[in-house]
C-alpha cells in the first residue's frame, strides 16, 4: 500500500476551516502524516492553533506561494498525496463522507458521525490569494468551533441572600428555580464524567458555550436528577443542529416551541412518562428535561422573550415541553427506528411545535374513520388554506392505534392515508380578501377527496411524523403543528443517548 | 454558611459592531433593499424603490432577497449587498 499523507489548506477566520480542524485532530491522533498551510499571519496562526487545540503541525504560505501552484479555489481545501506528491484525491469544503472516505484512504477508522452536533457538509470561503481587496479592517475570527470554553465563574452569595430570590434577580427566569450550587453542580459533572470545559454545542441564536459545566448548572436549576446529563449532552447537540434551526426557531413571532420525544430504554431508565397525561406536569423526567432545555436555550442561547423571543403570543411549552414515545401500546416501528437507530437504542428527538390540538373520536371504530377525523384536524395546521409549506406531528392515543391497526395498516399506510385525505376545497379560495395560503396556490396540487376538489395540504407523506404516545382509556389524539419546515424552516433532528 | 452558586449564564461578552456612519445625504448614492421574502416584502421594496429614486435623487439601486425569512442570509446575498452605501431590510409581513 503507498504512503500517503494528508495537506489542508486553512484560513484562520473560515469558519468551515473552523468547523473541519477538530476532524483534523482526530486524524493526527494516530501518527498520521498530516500538515497543514495557513493562509494568514503568524500571529493570526498562532491563535487559531491556541483557541482550535490544533494537534498537527501548520505552516504559513508566504505570497500564496503553495496556493498558487496547487490552484487553490476554496478554504479549506484536503489534499491526499502519495510519495511523489501526486495528489490522489482533492475535497475542497467541508464533508462528513468525504472525509470518512479519505480517513479509509489514509487506513484510518471513520472520524464523523451524523450525531456529532456539526452538519453533513459546508461549503468554505474563497482563497485568500483569490479575494477582492476592501480598505476595511477585517473583523476578528469568530470562535465558533475551538473544543473547550472557559470555566464557570463563581457566585458567592451573603448569608442575607436568599439563593432563590437572588437567582430570580440575576437570572431572570419567571419561575423559581434550583440554585446550582457548587455542590449540586459537582453531582452532575460527576454523573456526567467528562471533561467540564468540553463544548458540547453552541446554542443559537447568540452562540453561548454550552459547556458541560454549564449545561450540568442549568440542569441543576431545572430539578433534573444527576443521571439525566447523558439525555442533556446529546439534546445540547441536536438543539444546535443547523438543520432544526434553532436560530429561526427562538426568534420567530409564531407559536413554535422545540418538542423533545424520548424513546428507548431511557424511558424506563430515567422514568419518562409516555402513557396518560404525558403533556402534563406528571413525571419528574419530563417535567425537568423539558424545562433544562429552555434554560440552557435561555441562559446559554440568549433567546429571552421579549427581548430577541418576540412571540407573539408564545407557547405554554416554552415553560417544559417533553414527551416520551408509548412504545408498548405502538405496534409499528417507533419514531427512533424510523430515523435509523435501533429499537434497542436510546434517543431523543426535537420537533418545533406548536401546542398541542386535540382530536375526540369516540364513535369511530374503522382506521379510515378514525384517521378520516385526524385528517379534519391536520388541514388546519399553520392556517388553513396553506398548503405545502408546513409539517404536523400526530400523537395517536393507544385506542386509535387499536382501531387503525386492526384493520391491518401500517405507519407508512396510515401517513399516506392521511396525505391523500388531507386537504383544502377549492371554494375556500374566493371572495374579495382570501387570505394566506391564497397567492401560493400556484405549487399546489389538486386532489380530489370524497367527490370534492380540493388543494393538497402537504407535500408529501413524510411531512406527518407519526408518534403513539397517552393513555390506553379514553379515544383521543393529538395533531401538533410545525414551524417553517423542511432545508427552509425547521427539520426534525433524532440524536442517540 | 455561604452559598457558591455556579454561573449558569452565558459569560462570553458580546462583539460590539459600531454603527455605520450615517449619511449626509441619499443624492447619488447606492441603496440596497433586501427582501427576506416574506410575503408582501416586495410590494413595499417596490415602492421605497420609487421614492428612493424620485424623491431623493438615489442613483442605482440593488435589489436582493433572501432564500428564506427563516434563517440569516446566506454569504453570497451579503456579498451583493456589500458594496452599497445604504441597505434598507424589509423585515416582516
Amino acid at each position: 500500500m503507498p504512503t500517503l499523507r494528508l495537506l489542508a489548506i486553512l484560513q484562520t477566520d473560515c469558519p468551515t476551516c473552523r468547523l473541519i480542524t477538530p476532524y483534523l485532530n482526530k486524524l493526527a491522533a494516530n501518527a498520521t502524516p498530516i500538515a497543514a498551510v495557513s493562509q494568514d499571519s503568524e500571529k493570526d496562526t498562532s491563535e487559531f492553533v491556541r483557541q482550535m487545540e490544533v494537534r498537527f503541525p501548520i505552516q504559513r504560505d508566504p505570497g500564496f506561494a503553495l496556493s498558487k501552484r496547487l490552484e487553490v479555489v476554496t478554504v479549506p481545501t484536503l489534499y491526499v498525496l502519495d510519495e511523489n506528491d501526486r495528489i490522489v484525491r482533492q475535497e475542497p469544503g467541508f464533508d462528513k463522507t468525504a472525509l470518512n472516505e479519505i480517513a479509509t484512504l489514509l487506513g484510518l477508522a471513520p472520524v464523523a458521525t451524523p450525531y456529532d452536533g456539526a452538519p453533513a457538509s459546508k461549503p468554505g470561503c474563497t482563497s485568500r490569494h483569490l479575494e477582492v481587496q476592501t480598505e476595511d479592517a477585517a473583523a476578528a475570527a469568530l470562535d465558533l468551533h475551538s473544543p473547550r470554553g472557559a470555566k464557570a465563574s463563581s457566585i458567592q452569595l451573603a448569608d442575607s441572600d436568599d439563593p432563590y430570590e437572588y437567582c430570580y434577580r440575576a437570572f431572570g427566569d419567571a419561575l423559581p428555580v434550583v440554585p446550582p450550587t457548587a455542590e449540586r453542580v459537582e453531582k452532575m459533572l460527576r454523573a456526567a464524567a467528562r471533561d467540564p470545559q468540553e463544548v458540547i454545542a453552541r446554542i443559537p441564536p447568540c452562540y453561548g458555550e454550552a459547556t458541560v459545566e454549564k449545561i450540568a448548572a442549568n440542569a441543576v436549576m431545572a430539578g433534573c436528577v444527576p443521571e439525566m446529563m447523558r439525555v442533556l449532552i446529546p439534546l445540547a447537540r441536536a438543539v444546535a443542529d443547523e438543520r432544526f434551526n434553532a436560530h429561526g426557531v427562538q426568534a420567530t413571532t409564531h407559536f413554535a416551541a422545540p418538542l423533545i420525544i424520548v424513546n428507548g430504554p431511557v424511558r424506563r431508565e430515567l422514568h419518562f412518562n409516555s402513557r396518560q397525561n404525558l403533556f402534563s406536569n406528571t413525571a419528574r423526567s419530563n417535567s425537568t428535561l423539558g424545562r433544562a432545555l429552555q434554560l440552557i436555550l435561555l441562559n446559554l442561547g440568549g433567546a429571552r422573550p421579549d427581548a430577541i423571543d418576540m412571540s407573539a403570543l408564545g407557547n405554554p411549552g416554552k415553560f417544559s415541553y417533553c414527551i416520551a414515545e408509548n412504545e408498548e401500546e405502538n405496534p409499528w416501528e417507533p419514531l427512533h427506528v424510523e430515523h435509523g437507530l435501533a429499537r434497542d437504542q436510546s434517543a431523543v428527538s426535537l420537533f418545533a411545535s406548536e401546542a398541542p390540538h386535540g382530536v375526540s373520536e369516540h364513535n369511530a371504530r374503522t382506521a379510515r374513520g378514525v384517521l378520516k377525523s385526524i385528517s379534519y384536524a391536520l388541514a388546519t395546521v399553520w392556517s388553513y388554506r396553506a398548503c405545502m409549506g408546513y409539517e404536523a406531528t400526530v400523537v395517536l392515543g393507544p385506542e386509535h392505534v387499536h382501531s387503525i391497526h386492526h384493520d391491518g395498516f401500517s405507519k407508512q399506510n396510515v401517513r399516506e392515508f392521511l396525505f391523500e385525505n388531507t386537504g383544502v376545497p377549492l371554494r375556500c379560495y374566493s371572495g374579495d380578501d382570501p387570505g394566506e395560503g391564497f397567492a401560493q396556490r400556484g405549487l399546489y396540487k389538486e386532489i380530489t377527496i370524497d367527490g370534492e376538489p380540493c388543494y393538497q395540504k402537504f407535500r408529501a407523506p413524510e411531512a406527518i411524523k407519526i408518534v403513539v404516545a397517552g393513555g390506553t382509556a379514553g379515544k383521543f389524539s393529538a395533531v401538533l403543528g410545525s414551524w417553517a419546515s423542511g432545508p427552509r424552516g425547521s427539520q426534525m433532528v433524532t440524536y442517540p443517548i | 454558611m455561604p452559598t457558591t452558586l455556579v454561573n449558569p449564564m452565558n459569560e462570553r461578552a458580546p462583539q460590539a459592531a459600531p454603527a455605520a456612519p450615517r449619511l449626509a445625504t441619499l443624492q447619488g448614492k447606492t441603496v440596497a433593499l433586501l427582501d427576506i421574502s416574506k410575503p408582501g416584502g416586495s410590494v413595499f421594496l417596490d415602492r421605497v424603490e420609487l421614492l428612493l429614486k424620485q424623491r431623493y435623487g438615489v442613483t442605482s439601486v440593488i435589489r436582493e432577497m433572501k432564500p428564506t425569512f427563516a434563517k440569516p442570509a446566506p454569504a453570497g446575498v451579503i456579498e451583493k449587498i456589500r458594496g452599497a452605501d445604504a441597505v434598507i431590510e424589509a423585515l416582516a409581513d
